[in-house]
């Protein structure tokens, strides 16, 4: 009895605690969930300095969004008679409801900002180039699934910041030349926000859009394998590919007895030697679920210390003064306010220019921009290489650009979308109705 | 190449199973496009004209202000133009919430983001008495309903 217990329990636990490097390669291979990674991994990949691990936090984030997400589920009626109510019964009436509600929205704004943050940190080492090209798209397409994941999800609450916020969200798209209008029309449902919104909405949020990401985060991981690891690598592999190989000493059988000789030498397809690298199991894995614990135990405490934003129900015919929009998107709503063009007789609005062609121009600019790369091999994976110091100041100044635009938005702008300083006082405005 | 009764009947087959696929897609698709709308209707019913005060009236289950001066009325729409956010009238102005447009009394732009001025809708009194407005329908700007002067 005690023995198989004991045989059942190694086979739960025995690839976290390999006992030879051959068990712990063959625990990566052998185990389901520990397939996905390589089997042996170079210190500096797993080095906290240069990736700072930023995928992983998003990763993890998003798991916790999954798993929160499902449970919510549970609670959530998609009807525009019920989703306020039931959200109002997540905060105070059901059991640790609130920290659920209060844990998946965290978990939501921080994946949208560490999403972001792991692609700069991408973009300093230079990391997309080469072979990576196409896993930096993926990643575009996962930071934009992210926020079509945060604008499906904000309406959900029904209450008035979501009703206004998608509102404003979907007559800029709206603005959209020639296929805007069909475009809102089949977002919403109809012309105005309305059931047939929510429950489209709802759809995208807890299936659609979740499937998509977890798709394309799986395709994300395998073509990190495929491009040959982190390129964190890049400069010890160069380093290794360009010394002098040693070639194995051997002996063999000659007409006149043992002859000393050469044999060939085996490099690994990683291009590293065995000494650059550790087993994968335990210690990559044991960092990830680190991070993991890191993350969720944050986000944790984030839930009990400050709670989710709900307003009053969603009215359609009183807007709140201001309408603020999240604040990943609240510099899209700066630019929409300040952009409309006068040229002659023609105007052009700020939807068409602040919501669509800039961040357009934007999200072009990030797909293009590996094409027009023209740094070296040798400024790949290192920090703020010296060759692309220029490339690194366009990205770092509209990045503060977006962040100035995101401060100015949420702290400095009053009722009717006039400017204050966060300490002068704003007017107190008679309630409408 | 041969083209003989069997090449062009395996083509046939294997195409029309195709296109039923594709079809397939295409109505799933035209499925999200709604025939039946549950909206409220652009013609709707207001009170009675006598019942408007003077000046500008908020009327929130339809966004729009009725606008009464002697036994004169006009409908501006309350929707801003930049991004369809309720705008509120402040006296000498229409003002935005969201992006800080402003409208003068007419609707026109003075200042902020808004493209157009806010439109004016058709008013006309329905047989029973009542303000009736076609949201569907717009007038150009100083147009108004004037009621028969035993009504007001």
């Amino acid at each position: 009895m005690a023995t198989s217990v004991q045989r059942w329990w190694h086979k739960l636990v025995w690839p976290w605690s390999p006992l030879s490097e051959r068990e712990a390669s063959e625990a990566i291979v052998r185990n389901l969930w520990l397939h996905w990674f390589p089997a042996k991994v170079s210190g500096r990949s797993m080095s906290w300095s240069y990736s700072l691990w930023l995928g992983t936090v998003a990763a993890s984030l998003f798991v916790i969004l999954t798993v929160t997400g499902v449970m919510l589920m549970f609670f959530y009626v998609p009807s525009t008679e019920r989703a306020y109510g039931s959200i109002k019964d997540l905060q105070y009436a059901v059991s640790f409801g609130r920290i659920l509600r209060n844990q998946h929205r965290w978990a939501a704004e921080g994946m949208v900002a560490l999403v972001f943050i792991h692609m700069a940190r991408v973009f300093f080492t230079g990391a997309y180039r080469g072979a990576r090209v196409l896993n930096w798209l993926v990643g575009v397409a996962l930071l934009l699934l992210t926020l079509m994941l945060s604008f499906t999800g904000y309406l959900l609450p029904w209450d008035q910041l979501a009703y206004w916020a998608i509102t404003v969200g979907t007559n800029i798209a709206s603005e959209a030349p020639v296929l805007g209008p069909t475009f809102k029309y089949l977002l919403l449902g109809g012309h105005f926000v309305g059931q047939q919104t929510l429950l489209r909405f709802y759809v995208l949020h807890v299936f659609f859009l979740p499937a998509v990401v977890w798709i394309l985060f799986a395709y994300h991981m395998w073509r990190v394998r495929k491009d040959g690891g982190l390129a964190a690598i890049e400069p010890l592999r160069a380093m290794r590919r360009a010394e002098p190989k040693e070639m194995p000493r051997s002996k063999s059988y000659s007409l006149f007895g043992l002859t000393p000789g050469t044999s060939v030498a085996v490099m690994s397809s990683m291009g590293l030697e065995e000494r650059d690298q550790v087993a994968s199991s335990p210690n990559l894995t044991r960092r990830m679920i680190l991070v993991f614990l890191v993350v969720f135990n944050i986000t944790l405490l984030l839930s009990l210390l400050v709670n989710a934003p709900l307003e009053g129900p969603a009215n359609p015919s009183v807007t709140p003064n201001p309408a603020k929009a999240p604040w990943y998107f609240v510099w899209l709503q700066e630019l929409v306010a300040s952009t409309t063009v006068h040229l002659g007789k023609v105007t052009i609005s700020g939807g068409l220019v602040g919501g669509i062609l800039v961040p357009g121009v934007l999200l072009a600019a990030l797909i293009l921009w590996p094409f027009f790369d023209r740094s070296t091999v040798s400024a790949e994976g290192v920090w703020f290489a010296r060759e692309r110091t220029r490339q690194n100041v366009v990205f770092a100044v509209i990045t503060v650009a977006i962040i100035i635009l995101i401060i100015v938005g949420m702290y400095l702008r009053g009722p009717y979308w006039r400017l204050y300083w966060p300490w002068s006082p704003r007017p107190v405005l008679p309630r409408v109705l | 190449m041969e083209t003989d009764r069997r090449t062009i009947l395996r083509w046939l087959g294997k195409g029309s199973v195709f296109a039923a696929f594709i079809a397939q897609i295409g109505a799933a698709a035209r499925a999200f496009f709604p025939n039946v709308l549950y909206e409220p209707p652009s013609t709707f019913k207001l009170e009675r004209p006598e019942d408007y005060p003077q000046g500008y009236s908020f009327n929130s289950e339809h966004r729009l202000f009725v606008v009464r001066a002697a036994n004169k009325f006009h409908v501006i729409s309350a929707i801003c133009t930049h991004l369809g956010c309720t705008v509120q009238w402040r006296g000498t102005e229409f003002d935005c919430p969201c992006h800080g447009s402003r409208f003068d009394a007419n609707g026109n732009v003075i200042a902020g983001p808004a493209p157009r001025p806010l439109p004016w809708f058709e008013v006309s009194l329905s047989p029973d008495g009542l303000l009736e407005v076609d949201s569907a329908e717009t007038v150009p700007q100083g147009s108004a309903f004037t009621t028969p002067t035993e009504k007001a």
